[in-house]
């Protein structure tokens, strides 16, 4: 009852304010006028009478305020009040609105967007079950050096039969098949998994079936597959009839017995075959990806001791293989996101909040700098008996509205800054086409845009009238207090700068790591270079099929126009993967065999990649692949090594001629350095240049990473290699065709994605931090300028009027500088990882970040000095 | 700062002798002032700043009701009365009373 009578009241109170405050009106009318009555019915004049009434009376606004006040939904219709009243101020003053405004959406805008691929790439949860108990397993050599690596089929199978702690576990071995008979041939990844893979991801089929373990029991002969949702809808319109029908890969047929649920397009891209058992399995061979899911009460401690005790077990066992083997637990939270991309984030988001920060710094600055100017208003608003809370919520509404427009711009600006990020397809940033505005982004936005509103309208909100209502009120009184909100803004752009120099310090350091890394000698040539990979079936390594196709396809790359050059590698430089081995001198020494990557190379490559010999000779026709052939006796083995590895090897002596030892401490392989050649950067611009051996390619070792050097744009000689391929053999599908260039390109796209936002966020910081500067110093000379009138009128010159002024406002703006010198350098430490080829303190750095800031300061400064100096004495002190 | 404070009045002195004043008959409120002032021999000065929140608050509380009628001398003005909710009100709030002042009584006469 009670609450239906104040629903009812409020309602009342709200729909019929007019005839409310009328009737208010009569009543304390009518009072009056009893009043008057009485008191000329007690004998006064009517004049007295009337005035003794209104005395009596008290003042009727203020009365009629205290009514309000305790009127049901006061709350609300003083807000909605105070709304269009702060919509009107702000009406009132567009200059103020729009740069509020702007500023915030600017701030709001970048934090939403930083926060929306943040969301996208950390904060989702990949779509497994029970990530916390989801592991990654890798085998460890730590008294080698390697503190991970791949598994061996083997050691696979044992830690499965011997652990106590996983529930199961699961191996996968990353493969590719050309898939034909659907459309053109395309290469297609096709990984190997065992039974459990689906299992221990917790992930289960939305059609067909999983794999049992009698898939795996029966070997690498079991010719069903599994679909990932994607390569479903992709390549066969998601039929959904698909269970049972065959897929062609490799030339051999399979059935597909399973569809996988939509999900990460990692998963969801392939399609899946049985691993299988086998026997004989591989104990030197690290080719196994194993992923692990921990028994409920399980900890990776307690698994990871379980490991430690299976391997000691191997290591006794296989001491060949497996001495000082040891395993290593990751959690699959660092699946979507390396170490390096997580920090990348996180330093992002801490940017985008230091620039909000500015943004606030600078309206907070604008709310007080028009709060001094209406001390008066407020003044009245007192006197007429606004309280202290109703003042501070007043205050805050204008900077709520304002951050309010400046979110819902900020989104606008987010929603298209997204949309361009996602256009652009920024390689290495982890499923950035998921990142959009979501209802967590949004919530994200709305939080943000609230603390905004509040933090901007603290400072401004809690000043009060310095000098009391009764001085305030009085004409003539207004330089009293000033004082004290000139110097709080000017704390308030001592933070801006600061702030800013850290941000323009964390843009400057990526920009000169993204030069450094553009800049790099990788060793070989990427400019009028075309790559493309052509995935040999089973077949090719049959006989002389594959080496017949090799050499019959430069054949007629040589007699292609614009093909300068052609070669084949087993691993693309850059992008492809990184196999590696033992290798030492031949004369067997007892130190630690070097670790270097090995590749596979026809005689063409160097020229094609641009990779010049720097000492002996290049393969030739009459060289052999280093693994014999079966029944024919072991071939006289030629290599060419990289420089760095020949000076390790062979340090003060030429390595042409001389022998050394390949797989080191597995199966030794004797070969002769033929050639030196020059360095190059295998894994890409940020990795240190490889150690690498090059082996020569045969009908045993295929490549099947090939590079042309072409006459003008690599990308015309597309067609023509297409059609080459297709002529030699129309089910082999050409793959993975770029230019060299943007190989490279894309291997330094997060890099340059992260510089690029941070050198965007800190622009937007220097622009704030200007504006914010120019307006106090702006401000603060229009209120000194009788001071300054004076001055000039006794005498002073020009000069000294502007080196004053100047330096009022520069005094802000130095310190600023100072603390943000030291809060750089204590947080440039946190992008250590970030930066290649710059120190996190780089002096340059930070002395062109302390110069652009001074020089800035000293423009925004520049404008109000200019003014003081030129004022005019007479005017001004006639208008005081 | 807000008028004619009336640190005088005890916290929810009023609301009583508004109900007290009411319980007789309807009165509009220079009445009730004038009641007031007079029950309490001069001691309760009640001015329209106190006497009108109290009496809008306590009209959307539901105690009291009004109307506009006329006054002996021929003026408009808004009487208020006594709901049923109001009476149960003033017995409340008089029951609470009693006690307060008995408890206060032997407080004082013991010390």
């Amino acid at each position: 009852m009670a609450l239906w009578r104040k629903v009812k009241a409020v309602w009342w109170n709200l729909s019929h304010r007019r005839a409310v405050e009328a009737d208010l009106d009569a009543e304390i009318d009518s009072y009056r006028q009893m009043l008057e009555d009485e008191k000329i019915r007690a004998g006064a004049d009517p004049v007295a009478a009337r005035r003794e009434a209104l005395i009596e009376v008290g003042g009727v606004t203020q009365v009629k305020e205290s009514v309000r006040e305790v009127r049901a939904g006061a709350g609300m219709d003083s807000v909605t009040a105070e709304l269009r009243q702060s919509f009107r101020g702000l009406r009132r003053n567009p200059t103020l609105a729009v740069l509020g405004v702007l500023m915030l959406a600017l701030g709001m805008g970048s934090s939403t967007v930083v926060f929306s691929v943040f969301h996208a790439a950390l904060l989702r949860p990949l779509p497994f079950r029970e990530m916390g108990r989801l592991v990654e397993l890798s085998e460890t050599r730590l008294s080698r050096g390697i503190d991970q690596c791949s598994f061996t089929e083997a050691n696979f199978w044992d830690v499965r039969a011997q652990n106590r702690s996983f529930e199961e576990t699961a191996a996968y071995l990353y493969n590719e098949a050309n898939l034909t008979g659907v459309g053109e041939a395309q290469k297609v990844s096709a990984s190997f998994v065992t039974a459990g893979f689906f299992r221990t991801l917790g992930v289960a089929p939305v059609l067909g079936r999983d794999f049992t373990y009698e898939d795996d029991r029966n070997g690498w002969e079991n010719h069903v597959v599994i679909l990932g949702h994607r390569f479903w809808r992709n390549h066969l319109g998601a039929d959904p009839a698909v269970l049972g029908k065959s897929l062609r890969l490799d030339d051999r047929v399979y059935t597909v017995v399973g569809v996988l649920p939509p999900g990460e397009p990692w998963i969801n891209d392939q399609i899946y075959m049985p691993l299988g058992y086998h026997a004989g399995a591989n104990r030197s061979s690290w080719e196994f990806g194993a992923v692990a899911r921990l028994r409920p009460g399980a900890s990776r401690e307690s698994a990871g001791a379980d490991l430690e005790r299976i391997a000691a077990g191997l290591a006794q066992a296989y001491p060949k293989d497996d001495r000082g083997i040891g395993f290593r637990i990751t959690p699959s939270t660092s699946w979507v996101a390396t170490d390096n991309t997580r920090r990348a984030l996180w330093v992002l988001l801490g940017a985008v909040g230091f620039l909000l920060l500015i943004a606030c710094l600078n309206i907070a600055n604008l709310l007080l700098a028009r709060g001094t100017a209406r001390q008066r208003e407020i003044a009245v608003r007192m006197a007429l008996g606004a309280t202290r809370a109703r003042l501070v919520r007043f205050v805050m509404m204008e900077s709520l509205l304002l951050s309010g427009f400046g979110a819902a711009l900020g989104l606008a600006l987010a929603f298209g800054a997204l949309r361009a990020i996602r256009v652009a397809e920024i390689p290495g940033v982890p499923r950035l086409a998921d990142a959009g505005v979501n209802p967590w982004v949004l919530g994200f936005a709305a939080v943000v845009a609230i603390l905004t509103g509040v933090f901007s309208g603290i400072a401004p909100a809690l000043q009060a009238p310095a000098a009391g209502i009764a001085g305030t009120l009085r004409e003539g009184d207004r330089q009293a207090g000033n004082r004290r909100h000139g110097r709080l803004r000017a704390v308030l752009v001592t933070g801006e700068v600061a702030l800013s120099f850290a941000l323009l310090v964390g843009a400057g350091l990526l920009i000169r790591s993204f030069m450094q890394l553009t800049s790099v000698n990788l060793g070989f040539h990427t400019e009028h270079r075309l790559v493309f990979s052509v995935n040999m079936p089973r077949a090719y390594w049959e006989k002389e099929v594959g080496k017949q196709f090799l050499d019959r396809f430069f054949e007629r790359l040589a007699g292609a126009p614009d093909v300068l050059a052609a070669g084949a590698v087993s691993n693309r430089p850059v992008e492809g993967g990184n196999p590696g081995m033992g290798i030492d001198c031949a004369m067997g020494s007892t130190r630690r065999a070097p670790w270097a990557s090995w590749r596979i190379v026809t005689p063409g490559y160097f020229r094609a990649v641009g990779l010049p010999l720097l000492r002996g000779r290049i393969f030739d026709e009459n060289d052999r692949p280093v693994w014999g052939e079966r029944g024919k006796p072991d071939p006289a083995r030629r290599v060419l090594i990289s420089e760095r590895l020949a000076k390790l090897l062979f340090p003060n002596e030429d390595a042409v001629g001389r022998h050394v030892a390949l797989w080191k401490s597995q199966s030794n392989l004797d070969a002769e350095v033929v050639g030196v050649v020059a360095d190059s950067r295998e894994r890409g611009p940020a990795a240190a240049p490889s150690l690498t051996v090059y082996l020569p390619y045969g009908a045993n070792a295929l490549v099947s990473e090939f590079v042309l050097q072409t006459r003008g744009n690599p990308l015309a000689a597309a067609a023509a290699v297409r059609s080459i391929v297709a002529s030699l053999d129309p089910n082999l599908p050409v793959a993975d065709m770029r230019s060299f260039d943007e190989v490279v390109h894309r291997a330094v796209a997060p890099q340059q994605f992260n510089a690029l936002l941070l050198a965007v966020f800190s622009g937007l910081a220097l622009l704030l931090a200007t504006t914010g500067i120019y307006g106090v110093l702006s401000y603060a000379t229009t209120r000194r300028t009788p001071e300054i009138a004076l001055r000039v009128a006794l005498g002073a010159s020009a000069g000294s009027i502007l080196r004053m002024t100047v330096g009022q406002g520069m005094r802000p703006a130095l310190v600023g500088i100072a603390l943000g010198g030291v809060g750089a350098w204590w947080l440039s430490r946190y992008m250590t990882t970030l930066l290649f080829g710059v120190k996190p303190f780089d002096h340059a750095t930070y002395a062109a970040v302390a110069g652009l800031l001074l020089a800035t300061a000293l423009a925004a400064c520049y404008w109000p000095g200019r003014r003081a100096m030129r004022t005019d004495a007479a005017v001004a002190l006639r208008a005081e | 700062m807000p008028p004619a404070s009336n640190t005088a009045l005890l916290q929810g002195t009023l609301d009583v002798l508004i109900l007290k004043a009411l319980a007789l008959e309807p009165m509009h409120g220079l009445g009730i002032s004038r009641r007031i002032a007079q029950v309490t021999r001069d001691t309760f000065l009640v001015k329209p700043g106190s006497l009108f929140p109290a009496l809008h608050r306590m009209e959307e509380a539901g105690w009291i009701s009004s109307q506009w009628g006329e006054s002996e001398n021929n003026r408009r003005a808004k009487y208020y009365e006594l709901t049923r909710a109001g009476r149960r009100r003033l017995k409340e709030e008089v029951d609470e009373w009693s006690r307060i002042v008995a408890a206060m009584a032997s407080a004082l006469e013991l010390s």
